[in-house]
């Protein structure tokens, strides 16, 4: 047919729709051509399949796309299963080599100079022990290895020995002494860690072992809330989560709270007998999340008694120390997603249960039977907080020997308006007894980087001979020896790309 | 299931979202109510303690809502139409309100907004 | 041949226009002072006068012809000039004086300016570059290095000369003079004449910033290696000192800074490669850009640092890539790209 163009003046021809056209067989031979025209169009017509049918008017291009076959989804997980996929904690790999010849934490390890740098397994009959106290968070590691293990570093032998002390022989000076350390550090600086090995040391000192796995689930607002009664400023107790703290506690320290009887009266506790001991007291809270918060104020007292109530001396023994180990300390300095009746937000510290725990970081004998307080702070999902922030600077002038009216002593800035309840707990001790502590968690030294490095390669995951060199090179990429950065170096190594081999001798 | 104002929930709902299905009720307002009885936010319908429920009914059926309020809102629109006002016409003529333009994306008011307007 | 000229030569010293000597007696003052432009008269004819005791002796040996036809003629030509204006002019009005033609040599009948580009727009400037077009032909047969050997001079800038000379010279212009002056400047620099250095060191910037050479880089005496690099966007700037390995970046440790165990060891590369990890510690203050460019910005630096403290380093280094600048930059966009080089998609109609 002719072109839609003319050639000869390159305008465009309007199309006439073909239906219109005659069919090209039956087109008269003109003598006379019109002014376009093309020898084409007057050329022998082309044979065509069907000349006589009229071409179907030509239809607009439609965007023929396949569609996507339905493929058969399987069923959403059920309800909670992610989560728990999520907080599943696997301990144990039995693809990775055994270690021979490492030993576990006990009450001669923990202390042992010599030992400081080698990996040391958790005894195994602990591990369910911390495992209800959740002393394991899910993405530490655990789960490379064939059992856990954590390294002895310096700040862990010197804490074997305080616990040591604070226990104890006889009349030793530093027994029954309180220990309040607020724990602090980087990034992967092993400050959960730090609190797993003294919540082991603990069990291994039978001590009794309160924790607070997470501080967040207090203030997140995930748990119910009621006021106290008469109360001012109106505090609020969160019966579902003490309920929790006291399963946590009994299902740890079973061995000990069964062996310690009732010495004192609670006459807000109808269902106990003088007879009963104090696990069957604190399996009263859980039991009914109503009454959790008086059992847990009498076990408290109980756990706390120097000496047993009157007329009931009979099976009175004495108490063990405790340690009280918290994780997440910024969250309970922060307002809660709760509200109070007029609809604004409850701080941490109106929250009877925080409130409790963190009273007793104040001055003075707050665990009468000795005992140690680590609160650690947390860098992961963590809210900023100034006023802490500042508390924390003015612990650590202190401890550097600055004195509070001095002018280097960090103050707040001006307008900042810091939460003055949270200043306050930093304020500095009054007595002259167990003033609050900051212990600041750094890197691992080269050796102890060394001896975690090889306990890698003993468990088959690295590849490399760990020599002197190599163990500087991951220290100084750690950032000067952070554990949580070696125990990714340490699994990473194995795709790593390796430095060539160059003629280093010759550039000497 | 759980009766709230006459309407029955399913234990494992969120206790906010089905504060939130009442007309009248939006994230405001259950929030507030949730916090004047002391109900955690991510509280269940399945956790409410049987006086709580007493409680909430008690004040949502003192609050003007569903029926209530639609009757409520439906009068004013009557009104403005019975005084022949600008809005009441515009609300007759199935065409937006408040001064919105009207060449495009004007499918809300052609749909609502009517001579008997439903709610 | 000698009569027509001479009968012109008198005609226009009758009408005091024009002193075909006139040129021939201010050349030697200019030669003698270059810069001095007389304009006023007592001034000038001082000048010429002091400087008149030794043209004499050298000017009638240059063109004596010419000399002689001024000095002899005159007398002939006087009177008819004398003698006109009396009767026409009225007696308040005095006649100028009549033209000594034995001192004509010493005091033209005008002031004479200085410079034979007196009357062109810019005389200082075309001054200059008569003096350089002179040098230039004069030392033309000296031996030349290449344009690359030639010892690197601050030239003036534009604005520079201008103050200088003290008119407004147009660029083109300024850049022709520019070209006589790197011509002088690639004679080879042990054969450079005393009057074309000089001459050249006129047209120098205050200050000549290329005279001060490169101090190379050493460890200071604090052990301290310092050095910079750049990647991207980012500054680095570090300081090596031998030490443990320990590394601080902005005041952070290396993990805070780079979160990234591949950004870590880019940083170090050259410390890694080369196995010194353990051996030195940084001090590294890093700027602008992103994570990549911080990183690889620290890399370079610490390459050249190194290279302070052991040189010997060199090779492993270069084979290590540490050391090469990596020169690439964001390219701009465009006007009518979507991106430095993406085109809007195309549309027929």
């Amino acid at each position: 047919m002719a072109s839609a163009w003319c050639w000869s003046c390159l305008s465009r021809l309007r199309p006439t729709p073909r239906a219109i056209l005659p069919p090209p067989a039956v087109t008269p031979r003109i003598t006379s051509a019109p002014f376009h025209s093309t020898a084409v169009q007057y050329a022998n017509p082309t044979k065509k399949k069907s000349s006589l049918v009229a071409t179907k008017y030509r239809q607009g291009q439609v965007l023929k796309r396949k569609k996507k076959a339905k493929t058969e989804r399987a069923r959403p997980p059920a309800v909670g299963e992610r989560k728990a996929l999520r907080k599943r904690i696997v301990l144990s790999n039995p693809n990775a080599l055994e270690v021979e010849g490492m030993k576990d934490l006990s009450p001669e390890t923990m202390v042992d100079s010599r030992l400081r740098g080698s990996v040391v397994g958790l005894p195994v009959p602990m591990l369910e022990r911390l495992r209800a106290v959740q002393a394991f968070k899910p993405k530490q590691g655990w789960s490379i290895f064939r059992r856990p293990g954590t390294v002895l570093r310096r700040d862990t032998i010197e804490m074997g020995r305080l616990f040591e002390k604070i226990s104890g022989d006889g009349d030793a000076p530093e027994k029954g002494k309180v220990i309040k350390k607020i724990i602090t550090g980087m990034k992967g600086s092993g400050k959960t860690v730090h609190l797993l090995q003294a919540m082991t040391m603990g069990f291994l000192k039978n001590w009794v072992v309160i924790t607070v796995p997470d501080a967040r689930d207090l203030v997140s607002g995930d748990t119910a809330y009621s006021p106290v009664e008469g109360s001012k400023p109106t505090q609020y107790v969160q019966p579902n989560a003490v309920s929790a703290l006291l399963t946590r506690t009994v299902e740890a320290n079973r061995q000990v709270l069964s062996t310690l009887k009732v010495s004192q009266k609670h006459p807000g506790l109808s269902g106990l007998k003088p007879t009963s001991t104090l696990e069957d007291l604190a399996k009263l809270g859980f039991q009914d999340a109503a009454i959790a918060w008086t059992v847990f104020q009498a076990l408290w007292t109980e756990l706390n008694a120097t000496a047993a109530a009157p007329g009931m001396e009979n099976n009175f023994e004495a108490r063990p120390p405790m340690l009280v180990a918290v994780d997440g300390l910024a969250h309970w300095m922060t307002e809660t997603a709760y509200r109070d009746a007029d609809f604004k937000p409850v701080h941490a510290h109106d929250l009877i249960f925080v409130q409790h725990f963190l009273s007793l970081l104040k001055s003075g004998q707050s665990l009468k039977n000795g005992g140690m307080l680590l609160y650690a702070t947390s860098t992961s999902n963590n809210p900023s907080n100034y006023s802490l922030e500042v508390g924390l600077n003015q612990l650590a002038a202190r401890q550097a020997g600055i004195a509070p009216t001095s002018e280097e002593y960090p103050q707040p800035e001006a307008y900042s308006n810091p939460n003055a309840r949270v200043l306050d707990l930093f304020k500095p001790a009054t007595g002259k007894e167990s003033a609050l502590e900051l212990q600041t968690l750094g890197g691992l030294a080269r050796d102890e980087t060394r001896g975690f490095l090889e306990y890698f390669a003993h468990s088959g995951l690295l590849r490399e001979s760990v020599n002197e060199e190599w163990v500087g090179e991951k220290w100084t990429l750690s950032g000067g020896g952070i554990i949580g950065e070696l125990e990714k170096l340490g699994r990473h190594v194995r795709t790593a790309a390796q430095p060539v081999a160059q003629p280093v001798a010759a550039a000497n | 299931m759980v009766f709230i104002l006459g309407v029955n929930f399913p234990e494992r709902n969120l206790l906010k979202k089905s504060l939130e299905t009442f007309f009248g009720v939006g994230n405001n307002t259950s929030s507030r109510l949730l916090a004047r009885f002391n109900i955690h936010p991510t509280c269940r319908v399945g956790e409410l303690a049987n006086k709580q429920v007493l409680d909430l009914t008690a004040v949502l059926s003192d609050m003007k809502i569903e029926n209530d309020l639609r009757r409520e809102v439906l009068n004013d629109i009557k009104r403005l139409k019975e005084t022949g006002t600008y809005r009441g016409r515009r609300h007759a003529l199935g065409l937006p309100v408040r001064g919105q333009r009207t060449r495009t994306q004007i499918k809300t008011p052609v749909r609502l907004n009517r001579m008997e307007r439903r709610l | 041949m000698a009569r027509p000229t001479y009968g012109i030569v008198q005609a226009m010293q009758s009408l005091r226009l024009y002193s075909p000597s006139s040129y021939r007696l201010a050349a030697p003052a200019l030669r003698r002072q270059a810069r001095g432009y007389a304009t006023e008269t007592g001034n000038t004819t001082g000048d010429v006068q002091s400087s008149s005791d030794l043209p004499p002796t050298d000017l009638p040996s240059t063109e004596p012809p010419a000399t002689e036809l001024s000095s002899t003629q005159p007398p002939s030509a006087a009177p008819p000039l004398a003698e006109a204006p009396p009767s026409e002019i009225p007696p308040a009005v005095k006649a100028a004086p009549e033209i000594n033609f034995d001192r004509f040599n010493a005091q033209p009948a005008r002031i004479v300016p200085a410079s034979p580009s007196y009357f062109s727009g810019s005389p200082r400037f075309i001054d200059n570059v008569l003096k350089l077009e002179s040098l230039q032909a004069k030392y033309a047969s000296l031996p030349t290095v290449g344009a690359g050997e030639a010892p690197r001079m601050a030239w003036f800038k534009l604005a520079q000369f201008r103050d200088y000379v003290g008119e407004p010279v147009p660029m083109k212009k300024y850049k022709s003079l520019l070209k006589i002056l790197q011509r002088l400047n690639r004679i080879q620099p042990e054969m450079v004449p005393g009057e074309v250095r000089s001459e050249l060191n006129n047209f120098l910037r205050p200050g000549n910033p290329y005279a001060a050479q490169n101090v190379p880089r050493t460890v200071d005496e604090n052990g301290r290696a310092r050095a910079k690099g750049k990647r991207k966007e980012s500054t680095a700037v570090v300081q090596l000192v031998e030490g443990e390995g320990e590394i601080m970046v902005n005041g952070k440790s290396l993990v805070e800074m780079f979160q990234r165990v591949h950004d870590r060891e880019s940083a170090l590369w050259a410390l890694r490669s080369t196995q010194r990890m353990d051996k030195y510690n940084a001090w590294i203050t890093v700027k602008g850009g992103g994570v990549t460019g911080q990183a690889e910005a620290i890399t370079l630096a610490i390459a050249r640092a190194l290279l302070l403290h052991e040189p010997g380093l060199k090779p492993v280094l270069r084979k290590a890539g540490v050391i090469t600048v990596d020169a690439r930059r964001v390219e701009r966009k465009k006007p009518g790209h979507v991106k430095a080089r993406k085109m809007p998609t195309w549309v027929k109609r």
